[in-house]
This record gives C-alpha cells, sequence and structure tokens, in this order.
C-alpha cells in the first residue's frame, strides 16, 4: 500500500497520512456526519415552506411583503454539529486507539475533518441561500437560508459567517466529548454547572464594574465581519482545550 | 536477542485498586509469549499498558526501547487485539476491517483475503449484532492481517469453536515463521496453546507470579500417582503443588524434581508423568488466591 516509505520493515506513514486515515475512519459510515445533517435540514426546510405556503394561500393580498423573512430555523444545524461533533467523537475513539493511532493523531485528523465538513455546509448552506436570493425567496418571500433578515449580506460573508460559527460548535463539540470520554455524565454536569457559575459571576462583574455599556458597544462598534471574526480566537481556545482534555483520556 | 518488552516495576492503581503491581518482566523479539492468568488478573490492563491506551502510576514500560504512550513510531510497529474491543455504532464487519487495512501499514490484503474466506465473519452483519465469535473473527483476521511486527491477542478466540481455534493456531505458526514477528498471547485455553508458547508470564491479583520458559516450566513439574500411602510417603517434604485423591490412589503434583529424585520415585512404584502447564498454573494460582483469603479473613 506505501510503496514510497520502504526503509523500515513496514514504513512509518508520515503524519499526514495518519491524519487522512482518521478522516477516512470518520467517512467509513457517513450517516452521522455526512447524510443525516443534510437531510434533516432539507426535512426543517420542507416543513418551513409548506408553512409558508398555508399562511400565503390564506392570508392572500393581506400578507406583509417581509412576513418570512425573519426565520431562524437553519440555525439549528450549529448546535446539531456540536451534537455531531461530541457523537464521531465518543464512536470512534476507542476504535481509533484499538487501531494503534495516538491520541494526538486522533485529535489533528478530527479536527481537519471538521474543519473539511465546516467549508462543506458552510458552501452548502449559501448556495442554496444564492438559489433562496434568485427565486425572491422561493417565490413566497420566505428566507430559510439567510437566518433574520441577513438576506441582504453579500454571500461571501454569509458563506463567512456560516464557516467560522459551524468551526466554532464543532470545537464546542471537542470539548464537550473529551469531558464525556474522561468523566461521563459527572463530568458534563460539573461542567456546565461550572460555565453556569463563571457566566453568572462574569455578569455580576459586569454590572459591579459598569462595564455593561463597553459590551454593548463592542457588538455595536464591530462590523459584523469583525464579530464573527473575534469567534476564531475563542474557537482556537477550546480547540486546544479540546485536545488538553483528550491527551489523558483513556478507552 | 534484544527485547522487545521491557517492563519494570510497573504499577497501574485505579482508585484504591492496584490492578497491576509492581510487575518487571521481559519478552524477546520473535516468538510467541503466553500472558496468562485468571479472569481480573490484570492482562487487559497490563496490554493497555502496553500500548499506550492506559498510563502508568509508577515503574516503565518500554516497547522497542521506547515509551509506547502517545508514541507514534512505536505504534506503527504494534497491533493490539482487544477481546473487549469497541467499534463504532453501526459499523459493519467489512468497515472494521477496511479501516485497518488504512491504519496498519504493513496490512496484506491477500492475506487478509484468505483469512475471511476460512473464518468466514458476515461482513455485512453490523459488529454489535455479531455474536462473540464471528466478533473474536474480526479481531482475529485483522490482528493476523495487520502484519504488525509486534501484535497482542488479548483472549482472541473468545466464543470461536474448537475449528476456529485450530485454523488460528495453524495461520499464527505459518505466518509468524514466514514474517518476523513476536506475538504476545493471552488466554484461558492454556493448554491448547502451550504448545506454542516460547515464554510464559502468569500475572495473579496484579503481580507476576511466574516468568518462564514454558519448556522449562513444563520439566518444573511432574506428576506422581500411585498408592496412596506410598505417594504421601514420598511426597512428604517436598514442593507439592496441588494433591487429588480417590479411594486408596493419590496424585500428585510435585515441583523441584531432579532426575535421582524421579528415578526414585518411579522405584518406589509411583508413575511419574508430564503435568500440564494448565494444571501447573491453576495450582500456582488456586493455591495462592486461597492463602491471600485466608489472610484476609484473619
Amino acid at each position: 500500500m506505501t510503496a514510497l516509505t520502504s526503509d523500515a520493515p513496514h514504513g512509518t506513514p508520515g503524519l499526514g497520512e495518519r491524519l487522512w486515515d482518521v478522516v477516512r475512519l470518520h467517512t467509513t459510515n457517513p450517516w452521522t456526519t455526512l447524510i443525516l445533517p443534510p437531510l434533516i435540514t432539507l426535512g426543517i426546510f420542507g416543513l418551513n415552506y409548506a408553512i409558508w405556503a398555508l399562511v400565503s394561500r390564506a392570508a392572500g393580498a393581506e400578507l406583509e411583503s417581509d412576513a418570512f423573512a425573519n426565520n431562524g430555523g437553519v440555525l439549528w444545524i450549529l448546535v446539531y454539529m456540536m451534537v455531531t461533533a461530541i457523537q464521531a467523537m465518543s464512536d470512534t475513539f476507542r476504535f481509533a486507539l484499538g487501531m494503534s493511532v495516538t491520541r494526538r493523531e486522533y485529535y489533528l485528523g478530527t479536527s481537519l475533518y471538521f474543519a473539511i465538513l465546516s467549508v462543506i455546509y458552510a458552501t452548502g448552506l449559501t448556495v442554496f441561500g444564492w438559489i433562496e436570493q434568485l427565486t425572491a425567496g422561493w417565490g413566497l418571500g420566505g428566507y430559510f437560508f439567510a437566518p433574520f433578515g441577513t438576506a441582504d449580506q453579500s454571500l461571501g460573508l454569509r458563506a463567512y459567517a456560516f464557516f467560522v460559527l459551524l468551526l466554532m460548535f464543532f470545537f464546542l463539540g471537542t470539548v464537550f466529548a473529551s469531558v464525556w470520554m474522561r468523566w461521563k455524565v459527572n463530568g458534563l454536569l460539573t461542567m456546565l454547572f461550572t460555565i453556569a457559575v463563571a457566566l453568572i459571576g462574569l455578569a455580576w462583574w459586569l454590572t459591579d464594574v459598569g462595564l455593561w455599556g463597553s459590551v454593548g458597544d463592542f457588538f455595536t462598534g464591530n462590523s459584523p465581519l469583525g464579530l464573527l471574526t473575534w469567534t476564531l480566537p475563542f474557537t482556537a481556545a477550546t480547540a486546544l482545550a479540546g485536545f488538553g482534555l483528550l491527551r489523558r483520556a483513556t478507552p | 536477542m534484544t527485547a522487545v518488552i521491557e517492563v519494570q516495576h510497573l504499577t497501574k492503581n485505579f482508585g484504591k485498586v492496584e490492578a497491576v503491581r509492581d510487575a518487571s518482566f521481559s519478552f524477546a523479539e520473535g516468538g510467541i509469549h503466553g500472558l496468562l492468568g485468571r479472569n481480573g488478573a490484570g492482562k487487559t490492563t497490563l496490554m493497555k499498558l502496553m500500548t499506550g491506551q492506559e498510563f502508568l502510576s509508577s515503574g516503565s514500560v518500554k516497547i522497542f526501547g521506547k515509551s509506547p504512550v502517545e508514541n507514534a513510531s512505536v505504534l506503527g510497529r504494534v497491533c493490539f487485539i482487544n477481546e473487549s474491543q469497541v467499534y463504532p455504532e453501526d459499523f459493519r464487519g467489512k468497515h472494521a476491517i477496511k479501516a485497518a487495512s488504512r491504519f496498519f501499514s504493513g496490512w496484506d490484503e491477500a492475506f487478509a483475503h484468505e483469512l475471511i474466506e476460512d473464518f468466514g465473519p458476515p461482513l455485512n452483519r453490523p459488529i454489535k449484532k455479531m455474536s462473540r465469535g464471528q466478533r473474536s473473527a474480526i479481531g482475529v483476521i485483522i490482528g493476523l492481517a495487520s502484519r504488525a511486527e509486534l501484535t497482542f491477542f488479548d483472549e482472541p478466540y473468545a466464543g470461536l469453536d474448537a475449528v476456529a481455534r485450530q485454523m488460528f493456531y495453524d495461520h499464527l505458526l505459518a505466518d509468524f515463521s514466514r514474517h518476523s514477528r513476536t506475538v504476545v498471547l493471552s488466554t484461558h485455553l492454556i493448554d491448547e496453546a502451550s504448545n506454542l508458547l516460547d515464554r510464559v508470564v502468569v500475572i495473579d491479583a496484579g503481580e507476576i507470579l511466574i516468568d518462564a520458559d514454558a519448556e522449562g516450566l513444563r520439566s518444573e513439574a511432574v506428576t506422581l500417582v500411585g498408592k496412596a500411602t506410598a505417594v504421601h510417603e514420598f511426597a512428604a517434604g517436598r514442593e507439592v503443588l496441588g494433591v487429588q485423591q480417590l479411594a486408596g490412589i493419590a496424585s500428585v503434583t510435585v515441583a523441584g524434581l531432579d532426575d535421582n529424585a524421579r528415578r526414585a520415585a518411579a522405584d518406589a512404584g509411583l508413575e511419574v508423568g508430564p503435568v500440564s502447564l494448565q494444571q501447573l498454573i491453576v495450582s500456582r494460582t488456586s493455591g495462592r488466591t486461597s492463602a491471600t483469603k485466608e489472610g484476609a479473613d484473619s
């Protein structure tokens, strides 16, 4: 199979090759990560479309033109990708270790796969958003693939938004997955409780020092592009946390 | 010969439980080595420590001279077939074999096909719906076809019938003589595998009890059968590993008899027979375990 690396008895494959093997491990059974998410997305879109058609038929001319412009249904895929990351990792980690893969190779390969999935899904959602634009909201003024009135934004920005948000939720998923694999339910509960305490503590502190105004300024002052880019350092932090936690996980 | 595996003063605690306690042994390159012991003795834990799946508490494990933990250059030469391997949900037999063919660089596809033909596992069946024997067959196929330099088989044939087990032994011996491989085999079926084994390490309650050459171990003890009175008279003062008595006939397993002593036993009218590896190990481990229990009770 690996004719190019033949110095050692069997040849030691390079890191890139090992990472790609991990990617292939995830795609061996494509149902969870590649088939189900588009199916459910299209299913939800179909239901939305049916409701739009029903409402516009009932309302007739009285319908406001932007009645269906503020749909957020597509954002479910972000949360679902976090679940997918948890499923994919808890599903394959023990098997990968049984195939003599190191945790490092496993985590890097899995991260690569999640990045590829983010590109695929961001592209898919943007293409549907583009068709949606061309058809003026599927002929009904319904905007499913441009959530919350973002249909007037450029396709490039929308693709970027989908990509960085998908990435963020995937890597949040790696943290949850790693915690799950090391400490199971108790670990997850402790983590969720700690996060809740930290957020409330942060809110107290912001109130105490009177910084809420600055927080508001951050969100209104930054452009959408700037805000989206701010997710990247956060995503990188979660990616590092996920790796740090997984490094000591045992099957 | 260089040692492929070197374990020194290895201890592994799970909370308060000492799964492995101060274990030291080494396995030379080439050969089939047995890691034997009762259920829960620590065999699987030991194998997980030797393949970097578990983290040791103290001591050291060296595989090909290096720690296996997170070491791709070591693990790339190792294959560990774990009896309780967890496969991804919805994986079918063919998925597992396909995935393994990518991960093991020494994988021999033609050999894999031959093994699939011989063992005949249902490749299209989801693994979680397979019987224990069918799952074992998948593991055996992966372990053999991986052609890894160092292969661990943990109870590889749980649920396999005698024919399939014999097939496994035949393939293992044939492949092992053609390709330089080191195999570590853990099993309950000691006698069945005993003539394959070059070296035997017996672990009991987390401690290494026996670390010996299989041949030497077998010649270490003999069974003496004869009239109860004669047997007991002869055995008195010697290291007795086991006693069985039925009516006036007794059979004892005695360790440490030299040639003179064996002749003396024969002269005393006792039948001197070989002891099986299994008998030897059972007598060593069961005696010890009951002694430990008594100690704990008092």
